[in-house]
């Protein structure tokens, strides 16, 4: 009520300052550029005075006309999809403007914030851009956080390599993980997943906090993260990439794209890498990380014509792994020489992509997903053999229109998700088809560029848990033009896949037990977050304020606080009693001088879990390898066009919650409450310099450059087939300082 | 620590021997080109800026004049204009390399229109 309200209010406003200032009025029309470089009209694109009410949107014809504004001459021309015009209207009463499509020169930003906060998206976003990638070696999706204060990505045990975010003061698997809006890193591709999407295939990650929109699913309960790839039509015609670090990791990456004619390109994205040096920094008999091959491609087709998009293609992955005991060689799997680990995992998957788009309404829009994969991932820890298989089916349908004039818009679909696990650890069999239909309408209001209004819901009906309603609402509000306000509200769903998710764990000789059967994770999200932007010795600075809430209503508990005198243990059981993260950010960044970047961000995490049921000790819990405090500094100097670029990054992390085996087994034999431990604090720097010449470009770098190394990170790994044997409790970096040079050559046109 | 520290003084003396070669006897020319769009802007900025001896190379696509700023130790107007000529365009009377220019993308090419532009 209060919003149409608003509206009328404004509506008359306008009027009545049109009415007056009739005489003087201002005409345009306004234009987009396609492919072939000839011009179209745009329908339905805001125009209005900077800081005023007074606006317009342009007709079927493209044209508006809008009243002159006494209090300012800037005219703004925004589209959803389009970069954000301002023009300075003197004289002159009648303009063309050609809209330029967003993204498409967002590489030629010479000066500028590498990461940005997407001012006019209704969900907080952060977005990482390629200039912002390119401030690390980025190996992978899993390096490509390192200046990024909301994610951070720690190693989930000390023998696999597995890495694992944190996310609003939750891991992982409560984010849903999508790679061109197709959910990707989810299922039994939790447990590597990060390291299979290779830094130089990124185009931009975007982190949306808090709850996702409805239209890709139910599954993001604490935020959404997508990642773009390189597009087959992309300038870059040829990338070539080499990296190799003093460990002995080499890497090697290769896109080529072509542009076959006008209406088709292809490109094809690839990698190989591997690490064959036995690295045993810590002397503790345990190789410090993984000797690892991956092999990962992608072969994309695109087609682009004025009436419709497609695109469709095969990824295809192959990753060996064989970690444990220095001594340990495959063909003494099984046996208790030495202790083993190895994963083998295949992936193919593929995609299309079909939009059709109606030339005369270019807020019109249809549009179809599909994809499909199989997995197989088969991993051994000593003695113990986990195979795991997953064959997923996606598919969405989504419309796009508008209610009346483009300041209502709908998107609306229908989808279905088949997802079908067969996992055997051990003598555990577990086996799980679900088969979810689902249906979906979200409705976004928008008021200029100052007030937006989203509000989606969808229904799913999921064939082993039943039907469940999904509704989720973002409202974003810029009352001043340095302001944003942004609120949001929504429910997540998601089933857990508790072996995959909690991979680290199994490089242990804990007793794994399904104390329940598990029902789906269930949460609601709320968040608020405030953007300000201000100028300082003409320099522009953000700060961003953040909070947000998750409070679960059933979620998979992993249990390894306790131990008794035949074994440790991990347990999985239903949450029975309270479980939330409180997440709060603070983050400051700007330009110190027209080449100098710095970023300063403040994190804490509040997050608590009520535990201890299957032995009869409740109690309310701090969630594991949650450091409560982290402080991110990161300062940045480039010179115009990358000529020179030096980064540095400090991190530094707060204690966590960890436990210890053998303190278990005595809390147990003392008939006493689990012990409560914790971890130190540590700070971890980064830092790296590159130089562009013409035609390539080449980089030096170091990670954790104070050497940094948890001490024991594997508990009793002089008996790793005894019974309190553990490599899962890491909270910081094992193998100490690490340096490491690359080449990216690149040819565009 | 002792390595952190050289690492450390090894990138702030990259950082700062490369600021602390900018000013003093640096030079400014001013070279009309045929540069067309914002990408052939782009394109000559890229090239000029990223040659040997040159700090900074901006283009007003108005004039399509480029202003560089270089350091005459290193390099002189003869090399910058042939970096103009090999990137395609033309640098003041100076033709350019007509494989390079045939290389451009077609909206880049000379003869064509500029491209709506505000």
């Amino acid at each position: 009520m209060k919003i149409s309200n608003l509206n009328i209010y404004l509506i008359l406003l306008s009027c009545l300052l049109g009415g007056r200032l009739q005489a003087q009025r201002v005409t345009g029309t306004i234009y987009e550029r396609n492919e072939t470089g000839k011009k179209s009209t745009l329908v339905g694109v805001n125009v209005f005075w900077g800081g005023t009410s007074l606006g317009t949107i342009t007709d079927s014809l493209g044209k508006f006309d809008i009243a002159r504004s006494a209090k300012t001459n800037r005219l703004i021309i925004s589209y959803i999809g389009y970069k954000t015009d301002t023009i300075k209207v003197l004289a002159e009463s009648n303009f063309d403007v050609i809209m330029k499509p967003e993204g498409q020169l967002g590489e030629v930003v010479v000066r500028g914030t590498s990461s940005q906060i997407d001012r006019l998206n209704p969900i907080q976003t952060e977005i990482i851009t390629t200039k912002a990638l390119a401030k690390a070696a980025c190996c992978n999706l899993s390096e490509s956080f390192e200046t990024n204060a909301s994610v951070s990505v720690s190693l989930s045990d000390g023998v696999t390599g597995a890495k694992q975010i944190q996310f609003l003061g939750l891991g992982g698997q409560y984010v849903q993980t999508n790679v061109e809006n197709i959910p990707n890193i989810r299922g039994l591709g939790t447990t590597f997943g990060l390291n299979y999407i290779p830094g130089t295939w990124i185009q931009s990650i975007d982190i949306g906090k808090g709850a996702g929109s409805v239209v890709n699913g139910y599954e993001s309960l604490t935020g959404a993260i997508n990642v773009e790839l390189v597009k087959p039509d992309a300038r870059e015609k040829l990338y070539f990439n080499a990296y190799v670090n003093n460990f002995g990791r080499g890497e090697v990456n290769f896109n080529v794209n072509k542009k076959l004619n006008e209406r088709w390109s292809t490109g094809i994205l690839s990698h190989a890498s591997t690490l064959q040096t036995r690295v045993d920094n810590n002397g503790d008999g345990f190789l410090d990380m993984p000797l690892y091959t991956q092999l990962n491609a992608v072969n994309r087709w695109q087609y682009k014509s004025d009436k419709m998009m497609a695109q469709f293609g095969v990824k295809a992955l192959y990753e060996n792994r064989l970690g444990g005991q220095v001594g340990f060689r495959e063909n003494m799997r099984g046996t208790s020489q030495a202790y083993g680990f190895g994963n083998t995992t295949r992936r193919v998957e593929f995609f299309s992509k079909t939009a059709k788009m109606y030339q005369d309404k270019p807020y019109k829009g249809l549009g179809f997903i599909v994809n499909g994969l199989n997995h197989t991932s088969d991993s051994y820890f000593g003695f113990s053999n986990y195979n795991a298989r997953q064959q997923t089916l996606y598919a969405n349908l989504i419309y796009q229109s508008i209610i009346d004039n483009t300041n209502h818009k709908f998107t609306t679909g229908l989808s279905y998700l088949l997802d079908d696990y067969n996992e055997t650890y051990k003598d555990i069999h577990r086996m799980r088809t679900e088969s979810v239909p689902g249906a979906f309408f979200e409705y976004t209001y928008n008021y200029l560029d100052k007030l937006t209004l989203v509000a989606g819901i969808r229904a799913d009906a999921h064939n082993l848990f039943g039907a469940f309603v999904t509704p989720r609402m973002h409202l974003r509000w810029q009352p001043f033009e340095h302001t944003t306000l942004r609120v949001s509200a929504g429910r997540g769903q998601r089933t857990p896949n508790a072996l995959a998710e909690n991979y680290g764990y199994l490089v242990s000789q804990r007793w794994v037990r399904f104390v329940d059967e598990l029902r789906p994770e269930i949460s609601w999200n709320y968040g608020a977050s405030l953007t300000q932007t201000f100028h300082l010795f003409e320099k522009h600075w953000d700060v961003v304020l953040d909070y947000y809430r998750t409070d679960f209503q059933n979620q998979l508990v992993v249990d390894t606080d306790h131990a008794d005198d035949l074994a440790a243990h991990l347990y999985f059981y239903n949450l029975k009693g309270k479980s939330f993260s409180n997440s709060f950010q603070a983050e400051l960044n700007g330009l110190l001088s027209k080449r100098t970047e710095i970023k300063l961000a403040y994190r804490l995490f509040d997050v608590w879990q009520t535990m201890g049921q299957p032995v009869n000790d409740v109690r309310l819990m701090a969630r594991m390898m949650i450091p409560r405090d982290r402080v991110l500094f990161n300062i940045g100097y480039t010179l115009p066009y990358d000529k020179w670029k030096a980064d540095l990054t400090v991190q530094w992390n707060g204690k966590a919650r960890i436990n210890d085996p053998l303190q278990s087994l005595e809390a147990t034999l003392d008939k006493k409450s689990m012990p409560i431990l914790y971890s130190q604090a540590y700070t971890n720097v980064n830092a790296q310099v590159s130089r562009a010449f013409r035609k390539f470009e080449v980089y030096l770098g170091g990670e954790n450059l104070l050497n940094f190394k948890q001490p024991n990170p594997i508990i009793n790994a002089q008996d790793p087939f005894g019974k309190y044997f553990d490599a899962g409790q890491v909270w910081g970096p094992i193998v100490g300082r690490m340096v490491y040079a690359g080449i990216r050559i690149k040819v565009k046109d | 620590m002792k390595q952190l520290t050289f690492l450390f003084v090894l990138v702030l003396g990259v950082v700062f021997s490369t600021v602390a070669s900018k000013p003093g006897k640096e030079k400014e020319v001013k070279i009309k080109t045929s540069a067309v769009c914002d990408m052939c802007k782009e394109r000559i900025e890229k090239n000029l800026t990223l040659s040997k001896g040159v700090s900074e190379a901006v283009l007003n696509l108005d004039d399509k004049v480029v202003t560089i700023k270089y350091n005459p130790k290193k390099t002189d107007e003869a090399a910058l204009r042939k970096v103009i000529t090999d990137t395609g365009y033309d640098a003041d009377s100076q033709m350019c390399s007509k494989t390079a220019h045939d290389k451009l993308p077609e909206c880049c090419q000379k003869g064509n229109e500029a491209h709506g532009h505000h």
